[in-house]
């Protein structure tokens, strides 16, 4: 199928729309929850949450006979719960860490819904069941209603969000404090926990339990590359999670029955891989000309020091010029000694008197003066890493 | 200042028989400690020792085992409002997606209460408390870009905008910088020049006695307690810190004032 004619299908086609805005509006609270899962350092947990709603699909389906989307939602929900209590009570309880609690419950809860899927498919009604799109997701089977919930619960938990803004900040940055000023943090951790098994179980039917949590996870991770306020983060991650749905949604449902969660999860995994590498500040590349600049100064504040070193040793006032290959020859016969002394000409630290031959200008002499002194830690120094480095060093 | 009902001075905070215990090993053993207002008062002792434990069971974030904790003569929920909090620099996520002066303005959520937002007025103080510690300049910076010793400065300015009247602080002074260091002994003096209460967990025995007024010298039992003058022995250091330890030849006298780590 063509752009255009997914265009014109996302237009005129109610199904596709129907499925398109389910799995958008899903993405959206999902994104938005995640970026707190996040920086809570509980990004399994949001695994171990979905992989245990499946017994609770299950369940749900053999005690009511129903496969109306409330009724697995929450049995789901139940379940996912259910396991996070466990998770929990394993770290408060035992010497096991927080790690493997969560493989465990993960493991074993996935282990019952398998088996209960399976029980389920032999029997006669098995058919009409179709609980096995649960495992890895079928946005085709969305109906108007389901979208419903998803956009109604969805909307009711991002509501929570804004309300609660404040106390879900303090719980994540910083809980101990938030307990000394009064706040109940552990209910507050409740409230926030339950909202992320809602996001969850939201999108079970559509992404499935196996990679849900991608998309919890994913936006947000994203979305931290490039901004460094919360507020922006859980709106940016909330778009991605959106487009990221919507997208694979499309790509899925007019693709013949590629089931939704994996496509999901290749295009929010793009946004990822786009955002580690070109995010500003953040990002790979940044990061790469980031050292690539400190290495340059370094080399060059070496050079000069080289330069700074030979004038003293002459009694001159730095006048004196001296060939490339002495230089060169001061630090080991390393390479780039003439790129250095670009760099101090640039600055106006060095000039070259003829060709081939340097000195130190009284400039470069003040400077090199400089890097002898011990930097300590003071207002307007940056440590080298997020701020860049300041001109001149700023020492 | 806050009299009890028999019109003497209520302590900052009193504590009577406190014992604390993680599993079977107890932190902190039947501790006694009688704070009294407007004093500086610095909390030492080994690591280990029970010190943050001690400031945490104050605040009632660790469940006491035994014993009993007043501030101001009331229950500490009781007097929430009067407790001002500078936990350990470390305790948190400085990489955390948020800004310096949003991290202040957290000092005034207590007496916002829930759901309600810090405005103008709130943004004002956290302004005035950044200037008290010379970092206005940095209230939009992002936290990750700060020193350790920016980072102290901003914790201190959070506790102030709480505008308690005791302040409970876990090691302000470590791995922080020079100037950091003067900027908070200013703030703590100022502090006490109104009449506030401070409590600072310390691990620098050189400076205690240029600092504080009084000292409670700690490790799992109160070793002793009382100004520092009184308190601050060699004996009594020897006793928490155990056996012969040459680092403390001659940080309890009047010989070595305030010399540096």
């Amino acid at each position: 199928m063509t752009d255009g004619g997914l265009f014109h299908a996302l237009l005129f086609d109610y199904t596709l729309r129907t499925v398109a805005l389910g799995a958008g509006a899903l993405g959206v609270v999902a994104g938005a929850l995640g970026c707190f899962a996040v920086l809570r350092r509980q990004s399994l947990l949001g695994d171990a949450i979905s992989h245990a709603a499946l017994p609770g699909i299950g369940l749900a389906f053999l005690l009511t006979g129903s496969r109306a989307t409330p009724v697995l939602v929450l049995g789901a929900a139940l379940a996912g719960w259910i396991g996070t209590l466990f998770v929990l009570g394993i770290v408060k309880h035992s010497r096991i860490p927080e790690d493997s609690a969560l493989g465990i419950i993960l493991s074993v809860f996935f282990g019952i819904g398998l088996v209960i899927l399976t029980f389920v498919q032999r029997r006669p009604t098995a058919a009409q069941a179709g609980l096995e799109t649960f495992l890895f997701g079928q946005a085709a089977t969305l109906m108007v209603r389901d979208v419903l919930l998803i956009v109604g619960v969805g909307a009711g938990a991002l509501l929570l969000l804004a309300l609660f803004w404040k106390e879900f900040k303090l719980l994540t940055f910083d809980r101990e404090f938030g307990g000394a000023l009064g706040f109940p943090m552990v209910r507050i951790d409740i409230l926030l926990t339950t909202l992320l098994v809602v996001g969850i179980v939201l999108g079970l039917q559509t992404v499935g339990v196996v990679l849900m949590s991608a998309l919890v996870v994913a936006p947000a991770a994203a979305a931290r590359q490039w901004t460094n306020s919360l507020s922006v983060m859980v709106v940016l991650a909330g778009v991605l999670g959106g487009v990221a749905g919507v997208t694979g949604a499309l790509v899925s449902a007019t693709g013949g029955g590629m089931p939704t969660g994996p496509v999901i999860v290749l295009m929010a995994s793009a946004v990822v891989v786009v955002s580690l590498l070109v995010a500003p500040g953040r990002g790979l590349a940044s990061e790469l000309v980031r050292r690539f600049r400190v290495r340059r100064r370094v080399r060059a504040d070496v050079v000069l020091s080289d330069l700074y070193a030979l004038a003293v040793q002459h009694d001159e006032s730095g006048e004196h010029a001296h060939p490339v290959a002495v230089l060169r020859a001061m630090h080991g016969g390393q390479a780039g000694t003439r790129r250095s002394l670009g760099v101090l000409a640039e600055r106006g630290w060095a000039r070259e008197v003829e060709p081939g031959r340097w000195a130190i200008t009284p400039k470069g002499v003040e400077r090199a003066r400089t890097l002898f002194l011990p930097g300590g830690e003071e207002d307007g120094v940056e440590t080298v890493g997020r701020g860049g480095v300041a001109p001149g060093g700023g020492l | 200042m806050i009299r009890s009902e028999s019109g003497a001075p209520a302590p900052a905070i009193e504590v009577n028989d406190l014992t604390v215990a993680y599993g079977e090993q107890p932190v902190l053993w039947d501790i006694d400690l009688t704070i009294r207002q407007g004093s500086l008062t610095a909390i030492v002792g080994p690591n280990g020792a029970g010190k943050t434990t001690l400031i945490k069971a104050v605040l009632e974030l660790v469940p006491r085992a035994a014993g009993r904790v007043e501030v101001l003569g009331r229950p500490y929920r009781e007097a929430r409002g009067e407790v001002a909090y500078v936990p350990q620099r470390g305790s948190v996520d400085w990489d955390f997606p948020t800004s310096v002066l949003d991290v202040v303005l957290m000092g005034t959520y207590g007496r916002l209460g829930w759901i309600r937002r810090p405005g103008r007025r709130e943004r004002r103080e956290a302004m005035e408390a950044l200037e008290k510690v010379g970092m206005e300049a940095f209230a939009d910076r992002q936290i990750s870009q700060l020193s350790g010793g920016q980072q102290q400065r901003v914790f201190l300015a959070r506790a102030l905008v709480q505008e308690a009247r005791i302040h409970l602080m876990d090691e302000p002074f470590q791995g922080v910088d020079a100037r950091t260091e003067k900027a908070i002994v200013e703030v703590l003096r100022e502090l006490r020049a109104r009449g506030d209460t401070v409590v600072c967990v310390h691990h620098a025995l050189q400076t205690v006695r240029e600092y504080f007024d009084e000292v409670a010298i700690l490790n799992v039992r109160m070793i002793a307690a009382g100004p520092v003058d009184e308190a601050f022995t060699e004996q009594n250091l020897r006793l928490a810190y155990g056996g012969r330890v040459p680092f403390l030849q001659g940080v309890t006298g009047f010989e070595v004032p305030g010399d540096g780590p």
